[in-house]
């Protein structure tokens, strides 16, 4: 598939609003930036690798992830503050993709040493810093030179 | 001292690993666990075979946010060097990648951008 460059712009418009605090629905994206619910879903798919319903959970975990390490909020009060209507389904879905359910997860990251409200440094890693948290043994970075 | 490590961020580090091996054909060098992430690398089977590249997860916001921007304005966040692009397109479409730009010629080279469905554009291009 090669997609033009303004499908591209429609493409990149439709996952800011599938960020969006209330984001709304697949269809209405789609009907936003005027492209079928069907070619929309295929051509998400195509440029992003996950289906546009996949990246809005995705985007709701992001954020509930931050909620959890920084913010003053229950896990049920997280689980309703990034559109989650069940708690089961939100620690399932949360588990699934985090590895971890979202209670041990602000257990671990609260657990660490914190600057005001930010979220701590390696739930976040920056730019090649998680070599720093390599095992200190081993060729993990390189192979001894001859 | 000497270029031994570049990086890439990616949404998702297994998807990425996927589609950097059995995609674009390069190898894994290192995959270790590290907390919820991990440090992944791959290297071309065409060498050198210790210049790696780094598939790190994209989850620092600010990373996020330069990604992207240069999504959103079709720059590519990396190159790769093919000897023969057309045949190379060709191979990738029937794998169903999907591409910005088919080859075309740009100056000393012909390029090709294709979308690596974790985030980025990358760059492939033929010199001459």
């Amino acid at each position: 598939m090669v997609l033009t460059r303004d499908v591209l712009a429609r493409l990149c418009r439709a996952r800011d609003l599938l960020c969006e605090e209330h984001a709304p629905s697949v269809r209405e994206v789609a009907r936003h930036v005027e492209i079928s619910l069907f070619h929309f879903i295929r051509q998400f798919e195509a440029a992003f690798g996950v289906t546009p319903r996949q990246f809005r959970i995705g985007s709701r975990i992001q954020w509930a992830k931050r909620l959890l390490a920084v913010g003053r909020l229950s896990v049920t009060d997280v689980c309703m503050e990034v559109g989650f209507s069940s708690l089961g389904s939100f620690s399932d879905t949360f588990a699934r993709r985090v590895g971890t359910r979202p209670s041990e997860y602000r257990r671990r990251a609260r657990a660490m040493i914190q600057d005001s409200g930010m979220v701590p440094h390696p739930l976040e890693p920056g730019c090649l810093s998680l070599m720093a948290l390599l095992p200190e043994s081993g060729d993990a970075i390189s192979e001894k030179r001859e | 001292m000497r270029i031994k490590l570049t990086s890439i961020m990616v949404d998702d580090q297994n998807r990425a690993l996927k589609f950097y091996t059995e995609v674009l054909g390069f190898q894994k060098k290192r995959d270790i666990p590290v907390g919820e992430y991990k440090w992944l690398t791959v290297v071309s089977p065409e060498g050198p075979g210790d210049l790696e590249l780094v598939l790190e997860p994209n989850a620092n916001p600010a990373g996020k946010a330069f990604q992207k921007a240069m999504f959103e304005q079709a720059i590519p966040l990396a190159a790769f060097e093919t000897s023969d692009l057309k045949a190379e397109f060709a191979r990738l479409k029937a794998l169903g990648v999907t591409f910005t730009q088919g080859p075309t010629k740009r100056g000393p080279v012909t390029i090709a951008v294709l979308s690596d469905t974790c985030g980025n554009l990358l760059q492939l291009y033929q010199p001459g």
